[in-house]
């Protein structure tokens, strides 16, 4: 009675679709990054359970990630390329999320 | 037709508040890490997290039918529990829920209400009346499983996660970018929470409802109860919110971007593929599994076993400890209304000392934000390498 199946069915579609997610995610990342636009997130809020960075420090990363793209070894073609499949990376890995979304949702497709 | 007796009013009201506090205690499962992390504001978080509870609480209703029409059996003429006893496991349910909850102990909420309904109808209607078949494939097991599966899941994300973006040591890796990408997968969490939590109480209140002969056996919910359910749960976590920003100072557990974002995705893919096919696990289970999971993805990591044997134990507890709270509350219950009165005012009486008691010991880190914390800390990681001096530096870089 008791539906092996049914496990397997969840194991294998969970851990396929996070995998596709994270990947995804993590080459958009990648490539923006190859193209020389390190994504800088500074904390919108002080909530005490992060580390703050100081001014000297943020502006020390700020330094270090504008020599680093001024290190960069790519040609400016190549940089936009890689800029461009970052963001197609992005917009992919929204779409996923959204079929997800769709296909748990009996009601958008009977 | 049956009248619509002051019992029934009372189920659905206990039903409808064991909701919110559900909400109320799970918040942090989903937007705790993206807080912690500076990815959202606090603000913007709590309602985001209770707008998708919302939504959530409408996609789907799989697992309301496995409570409504699976666990108890149906006898010859319809449902053999009656909603005395309904109200007895809810009453077990809650109490233990929040004597959990403010000793710090890790527990699921709906292993609780399980485990209220089926300790009140063995004893009200007998062992006979549950159907272990569907509580075994639906409740136990995926208990069991679904933590693993998400832990595992979660370890080959971090893993992918990493690896993608890893470049040689003193480069800029672009990492902080997930702060970006937790927004979404803490959203999406949220949205799984509603999917499943939000559904065991659909699934109690019909199957009130049934008992009392207000509707077909093996019906589903009707729409005005996922309508109540699904607000009380979004008010729940608007309210629990308020909470957690207001003791965020005292710190969380280290997780980084990456690997809140890899525990996030795989707790929300985990619990969205079981609440479609109707498995009513512990969303807070699945949270701890991912963050477990995603800790030993990331290098130099080694588990505590102290704290994992802590949390099993939690998770162990519950079920028997909540069905031995609910039996007893329905053995009170079978004297009668006056054991129905007997049942409220104890209850009652509970409830208000430990808040009394709560409300002595303050609101600490302890208390709110233990589950996934704890399950945080199960993982001991090394520090990551430190960058190499200049001169070793030319060595490796560029």
């Amino acid at each position: 009675m008791i539906d092996w199946s049914a496990f397997l069915i969840v194991s294998v579609a969970s851990l396929v679709s996070a995998a596709v997610l994270v990947s995804l995610y993590s080459f958009g990342l990648r490539l923006l990054t190859t193209a020389g636009r390190i994504p800088r997130v500074e904390p919108h809020e002080f909530t005490g359970a992060i580390t703050v960075l100081s001014p000297k420090k943020a502006a020390k990363q700020l330094k270090r990630s504008r020599k680093a793209a001024a290190a960069n070894a790519l040609s400016e073609t190549q940089k936009r390329l890689a800029l461009y499949g970052g963001y197609t990376c992005f917009a992919l890995s929204g779409i996923a999320v959204l079929y997800g979304v769709y296909l748990i949702v009996p009601a958008l497709h009977g | 037709m049956p009248d619509f007796s002051i019992i029934i009013i009372l189920v659905i009201a206990l039903a409808l508040v064991f909701d919110f506090t559900n909400g109320f205690h799970d918040t942090a499962n989903a937007m705790a890490t993206p807080i912690a992390t500076g990815a959202m504001k606090p603000k913007v978080a709590v309602g985001v997290a209770a707008i998708l509870n919302l939504v959530g609480a409408f996609l789907s209703t799989e697992v309301a039918r496995t409570v409504s029409g699976g666990i108890i059996r149906e006898g010859d003429g319809g449902v053999l529990i009656t909603p005395d006893l309904i109200f007895a496991g809810l009453i077990g349910a809650i109490v233990w829920n929040l004597v959990t909850w403010l000793m710090g102990l890790p527990s699921s909420s709906s292993h609780a209400l399980f485990g209220g309904l089926i300790g009140a109808t063995v004893i009200g209607v007998g062992a006979q009346a549950v159907d272990y078949n569907v509580v075994a494939a639906k409740v136990i097991l995926p208990a069991l499983i679904a933590p693993l599966i998400a832990g595992g899941v979660a370890l080959v994300a971090t893993r992918l996660a990493y690896m993608i973006t890893r470049r040689d040591i003193g480069k800029p890796d672009g990492r902080g970018g997930f702060r970006y990408a937790q927004i979404f997968s803490s959203s999406l969490v949220a949205l799984a929470h509603g999917t499943n939590d939000a559904q065991k109480t659909m699934g109690v209140i019909t199957l009130t409802l049934i008992a009392g002969g207000f509707q077909a056996v093996g019906s589903g919910p009707a729409f005005w109860v996922i309508a109540a359910c699904a607000l009380a749960i979004a008010l729940g976590t608007y309210t629990g919110g308020w909470r957690i920003i207001r003791t965020m100072g005292t710190g969380l557990t280290e997780i980084k971007p990456a690997q809140g974002f890899a525990a996030e995705t795989s707790t929300a893919a985990t619990i969205l593929a079981s609440s479609h096919l109707g498995f009513a696990l512990s969303t807070t289970q699945v949270a701890s599994g991912s963050v477990i999971g995603s800790g030993l993805g990331r290098r130099g990591s080694t588990i505590r076993w102290g704290m994992a044997g802590r949390i099993a134990l939690g998770w162990v507890l519950t079920l028997p400890a909540s069905a031995i709270m609910g039996a007893f509350a329905a053995g009170l219950a079978l004297l009668g209304p006056i054991g129905i009165v007997l049942d409220m005012v104890l209850g009652t009486i509970v409830i208000m000392a430990l808040f009394r008691w709560s409300r002595r010991n303050r609101v600490t880190h302890n208390t709110l934000l233990n589950d996934i914390d704890d399950a945080g800390r199960v993982v001991d990681i090394k520090k990551t390498p430190r960058r190499p001096n200049r001169r070793n530096r030319k060595k490796v870089s560029l």
